[in-house]
């Protein structure tokens, strides 16, 4: 059988985390058919991606140390096909790529990037940036990324993760143009299947009994709910550590709380910035179509839907914010009282431990022991002296 | 010039920066010749890098360093090395075929000290990483003498702490006495950043500073009244040492090492490394690999890091809670509390500069004796 490796790199938004979702839940189901979805963990692969690419990452890449060798290992042993995915591998340069494609050894590598057009990336990529401390606002970070110069720490990450034919040309400069693989989003209003059918034709997967249900995503936010959440940012970020930060706010309130409010508008760009995120596009669709490339969807679903109307998210008005701000509260209470209980039943258990300790040590030969060591801790002599019986005692 | 040409005038000088030359990219007119290469150009920051590696061999600092095949692997290492973090992309060189799409090509001798720095902490980090920690001395445990807890100043307690261990007297046991060792606030605030720099990393010194000042909360182990409730020292066996000239004698010796306190330089070079070594070493092994760097990280002359004056008061009104704390608390003092209050004058640069961050890391690149030679510990009179 012919080792194959698909290497999906990105980009961030287009359904990835669903997609990794399945891969990670089916893994005994794909090794029947062949297929290796290397992970021990979901995050397996971003650890590899941090470690490939030398990200430190709020602290969690003290978890990535050998991660990408350990996962080219796996896919080197490999002897069917394997899967690699992860979003952040957009960002990688071209001395990282040659490192990852050779420690992949001899296998047929396809190459996979995953696309949506910019007209939804860039208010997805925005409120990405908000569920992960900035509280940049949204007029200053369609500057920042306009800004051809890409100086900025979010331009020259925006960029590197979502110019796809930049991302293509630095992922698939060594592979022939049919091993690189481009699936397009549907557009808005299609099929809500359509996305999979797409990823299981480019993976290989269809026809496998995989279970599709969807257990992790990454959910999108409402006008006030982003703008909230970006108020939010302005008085935390500088006194909430990453690692509280991911749990309380972005876990708690973002995902679990201010997603729910499906019924905001929706997050969308202004006439000015729709007319150059679709001239934007049409030049990548022009260069992207003389490339040659496997496209799986159509070049056309990159340019982006229609002007819709634009609620901006930097001036929601006060009685809009409010509702999200009491479900934060609500949520931040009800989080408060969860962690009380949890705190309270740990120190009943330590009580407990401790009575238990004191019951087992009340004996009368315990309480003569202890008196005769706390006399003989005062002083040097009956210090070294103890030491020598626990030697002695140690030895025999 | 053709883009098959350009692409070879580069590869020519990346070919003369791998044997040591110093021409700006720029001044570079070598058409290359025969230096194509299928392989990937490193970026800007890299190039650039090697280069001024090169200028500092030329101009003496690497007498010690590498030479002949030695430089050429450490060129191939920076030349492959990661830009760590999330910054700029590998960014192109200005004169080449330029794609449409991309970051947009640069002039190398123009990017910037923090963009090398990125660059040359991951050379660092791996130079560590390959030296290992330096062994830890220890002797036979005395336990017949006194047992201490230290808290509090973290670069002078981490130095006894290890003395000490040296000396068979391993930190911790039954009913120890507390030692809290202060120091003016201000002091004790740089001195826990710094130290921290030389653990597992930290945000930047005025990051810091400001997320403390914003929770109007004080660092654990700058809080001397919360450190030594922590490890529940009772009055009689508790000592808050203000006074250093008197510490070694409530530890129980007569001297203890002269405590080396890092330029500003240093320790955000160290920050810097940490964060790589966390990628490249497990985490049990980062505080031995950071130590080992602290005994041998160059001196340079850059003074520490210093409070800058818009955090004065706060660092003055938190130093006189403090001080009321140990007071109502009780604990035999050392000394004076009246020393724990912020004493230095604000601190005219309260930090290093990217410049001389970078002149550091590429002299400790060019000259690896800080790898080779053993830390030396002195001991003063105290």
């Amino acid at each position: 059988m012919s080792r194959r490796v698909l290497l999906h790199v990105g980009c961030p938004k287009t359904g990835t985390s669903y997609l990794q979702d399945v891969l990670f839940r089916n893994q005994a189901t794909l090794r029947e058919h062949d297929i290796l979805y290397p992970a021990e963990r979901f995050d397996a692969h971003f650890l590899a991606a941090l470690d490939l690419m030398t990200l430190p990452w709020g602290g969690i890449e003290t978890e990535a140390v050998g991660a990408w060798d350990h996962l080219a290992e796996q896919v080197r042993d490999w002897p069917g096909t394997s899967i690699v995915s992860h979003e952040i591998f957009a960002r990688a340069t071209p001395t990282q790529v040659e490192r990852a494609l050779a420690s992949l050894g001899d296998a047929e590598v396809h190459l996979v990037l995953s696309a949506r057009d910019l007209v939804r990336q860039v208010p997805a990529e925005w409120q990405e940036n908000v569920k992960h401390r900035s509280h940049i606002t949204y007029a200053a970070f369609l500057r920042t990324i306009r800004d051809p110069g890409r100086d900025s720490r979010i331009g020259s990450w925006f960029w590197a993760v979502q110019e796809v034919p930049d991302i293509l040309e630095r992922w698939g400069a060594s592979l022939p143009p049919e091993q690189v693989h481009l699936v397009t989003l549907p557009p808005p209003g299609s099929d809500r299947g359509e996305l999979w059918r797409r990823f299981s034709r480019t993976f290989g997967l269809d026809g496998l009994p995989l279970d599709l249900t969807a257990e992790r995503e990454n959910p999108s936010l409402g006008v006030p709910e982003t703008s909230l959440l970006r108020t939010i940012n302005e008085r935390v970020t500088s006194i909430i550590a990453p690692p509280d930060y991911r749990p309380l706010v972005r876990e708690t309130l973002a995902h679990q709380t201010l997603s729910r409010s499906v019924a905001s508008a929706r997050l969308g760009l202004s006439p000015d910035d729709h007319a150059w995120a679709r001239e934007l596009s049409r030049s990548w669709i022009d260069a992207l179509a003389g490339r040659g490339y496997d496209v799986v969807g159509s070049l056309d679903d990159l340019l982006g839907p229609d002007p819709g109307t634009f609620t901006d998210p930097d001036s929601v008005p006060a009685d809009e914010l409010l509702p999200p701000a009491l479900d934060a509260i609500s949520a931040l209470l009800v989080e408060g009282a969860r962690l009380r209980a949890v705190e309270e039943r740990l120190h009943e258990e330590l009580r407990e431990a401790r009575e238990e300790r004191d019951r087992a040590l009340m004996t009368t030969t315990h309480r003569v022991k202890r008196k005769i060591v706390t006399t003989l801790e005062d002083s040097p002599a009956g210090r070294g002296t103890l030491d020598a019986y626990r030697r002695i005692k140690r030895r025999s | 010039m053709t883009a098959a040409g350009s692409t070879a005038r580069a590869h020519g000088w990346v070919a003369h920066l791998r044997d040591g030359g110093t021409t700006p990219w720029l001044a570079w007119a070598d058409d290359g010749g025969s230096a194509a290469s299928v392989r990937a150009l490193p970026g800007a920051q890299q190039l650039e890098l090697l280069r001024r590696l090169n200028l500092a061999v030329a101009s003496g600092a690497g007498r010690s360093g590498a030479r002949g095949r030695d430089h050429a692997r450490l060129a191939d290492r920076v030349l492959t090395a990661s830009a760590a973090g999330r910054g700029k992309a590998d960014l192109p060189l200005l004169g080449l075929p330029a794609s449409s799409f991309g970051p947009r090509p640069v002039d190398p001798a123009g990017v910037s000290a923090h963009e090398l720095l990125r660059v040359a902490s991951a050379v660092l980090a791996d130079d560590l990483v390959e030296l290992g920690a330096d062994p830890v001395r220890r002797t036979w445990a005395k336990p017949w003498r006194r047992r201490f807890r230290l808290v509090g100043d973290p670069l002078v307690t981490t130095a006894a702490r290890e003395h000490l261990l040296g000396r068979g007297r391993p930190e911790g046991g039954p009913r120890p006495f507390v030692v809290a060792v202060g120091a003016p606030l201000d002091v004790l605030l740089a001195h826990t950043w710094t130290q921290r720099c030389f653990e597992h990393g930290s945000r930047p010194w005025e990051d810091w500073l400001r997320f403390w000042r914003q929770r109007d909360q004080l660092p654990a182990r700058v809080d001397l009244g919360d450190s030594v409730r922590r490890w529940n020292g009772r009055r009689p066996f508790v000592r808050v040492v203000t006074d250093l000239d008197q510490l070694p004698r409530h530890l129980g010796v007569r001297h203890l090492p002269e405590v080396r306190v890092p330029g500003a330089d240093q320790a955000e070079l160290a920050r810097r490394i940490a964060a790589v070594v966390g990628l490249r070493a497990p985490a049990s092994e980062r505080p031995a690999l950071m130590r080992t760097l602290q005994r041998r990280i160059p001196d340079s002359g850059v003074a520490p890091v210093g409070v800058p004056a818009r955090e004065r008061a706060w660092v003055a009104s938190s130093a006189a809670r403090m001080t009321r704390e140990l007071t109502r608390a009780g604990y035999p003092v050392v000394g004076d509390l009246a020393d724990l209050a912020p004493r230095s004058a604000p601190a005219a640069a309260t930090g290093a500069d990217d410049e001389q961050v970078l002149e550091l890391a590429i002299r400790m690149i060019v000259d690896p004796a800080w790898r080779r030679t053993r830390a030396t510990t002195r001991e003063v009179e105290r």
